[in-house]
């Protein structure tokens, strides 16, 4: 199958897109060496910092959530790849602004390995503090018991502005890293698709998904998490997703919760709005307030088309960090 | 027989060859359970190992400034490590730090039981960074089998260590098509990855198959 998408040389993909977000947004970031992506007031932050790490491919995230309020630094990787230890650790010696580091990696195979080997090479530099999270929130993949299985999806967005919130309001480096730990212990995704996504460096298919199917749990490279059932209507769908949600948060009536739909790139707002209306209604059915939401894409797959519903328990601190202001090219709150 | 640097320059040279020759099979298998990318990285860290070791006919380009075989291999490790190829970059990039780790800083060849024991330092420095055992459907499969062939091999000079780690790490390798994936992101798919082999346990068996094929060919220079 031949692949459809406007670029150049497949090996230039990551180089290149980063060149534009950066052009497009210079009024907030820059680029670094290394495929950083640099928050432009950081040289003047006197707070603590905010660094994260992932692969491209994923637009806006990881890079378009770095500026004021949100991440610092982002070490871009290749197309769906961690980056090197070595970016890493650079990254966190060049956001240290003396009060500490809150390093954000999502729970991937590759993310995890370079998370692991930069916080040992950071114990040659024992003046720099750092803090790693890990967001861990799909529950298509592992139970909750066993949450060092589950993948990261679109949770690490709203981890970095609780984070973010919290160190721009001058919180110490453990209070920081307790609020989005805390966060990210309360959060749950599921994702569903019903396309696949081709790989932009090879033009291989990710998935390969019958006309009338769609699969629960998919993950955000295409991988399989084993709930491939015939297509349902957006009802049905938005039903099935907020109670597995509701069950895995352990959610009751009177709870107060962070709704998120996250478009995967080929997915209608059409059907996203479609889908959020009834997972309002659902969610009232049950006695449980959004108080929080986002409707749009933060997290993509390429073309993938289907969504990632994320879920988080809310308390008054969380929300407050939330809605405080950020100034991102992706996320801008006044 | 020993190795010397030279002879190493060889060696690797001829896994980068192994692994340019396959990137396509790498990424098909990747593809299947995983996302696809595996050939696009053992692409960039070939061509990241030619940079280091090739010579001037094989490539086009001069060989790096290292001096000592161990040098080689650090700078390769590290190139690798950073090379943003998701878990292959930091796995392999440790296996090459592993691969430098038992020899001496001015070591100028290698006998076979020194490369035997480079063999098992690759797979124990692995095991420093990732829990995966042989069973798991990942590149120990391959690795762990070989490095103790290696061991086995040690007192019969480097053709048989070489020989045995190469057969032991293919055979590991298809021996992953029968198993669960239990790592990485085809561990997503559980039952599924029955019947392919894993992609990161063919490329380290064409690693050692690379290690093996350069032998032979230093053995007709």
């Amino acid at each position: 199958m031949r692949m459809k998408k406007f670029m150049n040389a497949p090996e230039n993909l990551t180089a290149e897109l980063l060149e534009g977000l950066v052009a497009s947004h210079g009024d907030l970031i820059e680029l670094g060496a290394d495929n950083m992506v640099i928050n432009r007031k950081l040289p003047g932050a006197d707070r603590v910092t905010i660094v994260t790490q992932g692969g491209a491919g994923h637009e806006p995230a990881l890079s378009g959530f770095v500026g004021e309020g949100m991440v610092d630094i982002s070490v871009v990787g290749d197309i769906f790849a961690a980056p090197g230890p070595q970016a890493c650790v650079d990254a966190i010696k060049l956001a240290d602004k003396g009060k500490g580091v809150l390093y954000v990696v999502l729970n991937h195979a590759g993310d995890m390995l370079t998370g692991n080997l930069t916080m040992r090479q950071l114990e040659e530099y024992p003046e720099i503090k750092c803090v790693k999270v890990v967001t861990q929130e799909d529950v298509s993949n592992a139970p909750r018991s066993n949450s060092d299985d589950r993948r990261g999806l679109v949770g690490c967005i709203p981890t970095y502005k609780i984070a973010g919130a919290a160190a721009a309001e001058g919180k110490s480096l453990d209070e920081v890293a307790a609020i989005a730990q805390r966060f990210a212990d309360n959060m749950a995704t599921l994702a569903v698709a019903v396309r696949g996504a081709t790989h932009p460096s090879t033009g291989a298919a990710l998935a390969d998904m019958g006309e009338d199917e769609m699969e629960i749990g998919m993950g955000q490279h295409g991988e399989g998490g084993g709930g491939r059932q015939p297509m349902k209507t957006a009802d049905e769908t938005a039903d099935i997703m907020v109670q597995a949600l509701l069950d895995d948060l352990s959610i009751e009536p009177g709870e107060k919760v962070m709704l998120i739909l996250n478009g995967a790139g080929a997915t209608t707002l059409m059907e996203l709005f479609i889908i959020y209306r009834e997972c309002e209604k659902y969610l009232e059915s049950k006695g449980v307030e959004i108080v929080a939401r986002f409707v749009g894409e933060l997290l993509t797959v390429q073309e993938q088309a289907g969504f990632q519903m994320f879920m988080a328990r809310m308390d008054e601190e969380l929300l407050r960090y939330w809605d405080a202001p950020c100034l991102t090219p992706y996320l801008t709150k006044v | 027989m020993l190795l010397d640097l030279s002879a190493w320059r060889i060696l690797l040279q001829a896994v980068a060859d192994a692994w340019a020759e396959n990137v396509e099979r790498f990424s098909e298998i990747d593809s299947a359970y995983g996302d696809g990318d595996h050939g696009v990285t053992m692409g960039k860290i070939a061509r990241l190992i030619s940079r280091e070791v090739g010579s001037p006919g094989a490539t086009g380009e001069t060989p790096g400034d290292a001096t000592t075989i161990k040098q080689v291999l650090r700078r390769i490790g590290n190139g690798v490590m950073a090379i943003g190829g998701g878990s292959a970059g930091p796995l392999y990039g440790t296996l090459f730090l592993g691969l430098a780790a038992p020899l001496d800083p001015g070591a100028q060849a290698t006998d076979a039981a020194t490369l035997a024991a480079m063999i098992v330092g690759a797979r124990a420095e692995l095991s420093t960074i990732t829990k995966a055992r042989v069973g798991d459907k990942t590149m120990v499969d391959a690795l762990a089998p070989a490095a103790e062939a290696a061991w086995e091999a040690r007192g019969d000079g480097i053709v048989a260590v070489l020989g045995a780690a190469a057969q032991a790490a293919a055979e590991g390798a298809d021996a992953t098509a029968n198993m669960i994936a239990r790592f990485g992101r085809a561990r997503s798919y559980g039952e599924q990855t029955v019947g392919t082999p894993d992609a990161g346990a063919l490329s380290t068996s064409l690693l050692f198959k690379g290690l093996n094929d350069g032998l032979a060919k230093l053995g007709r220079a």
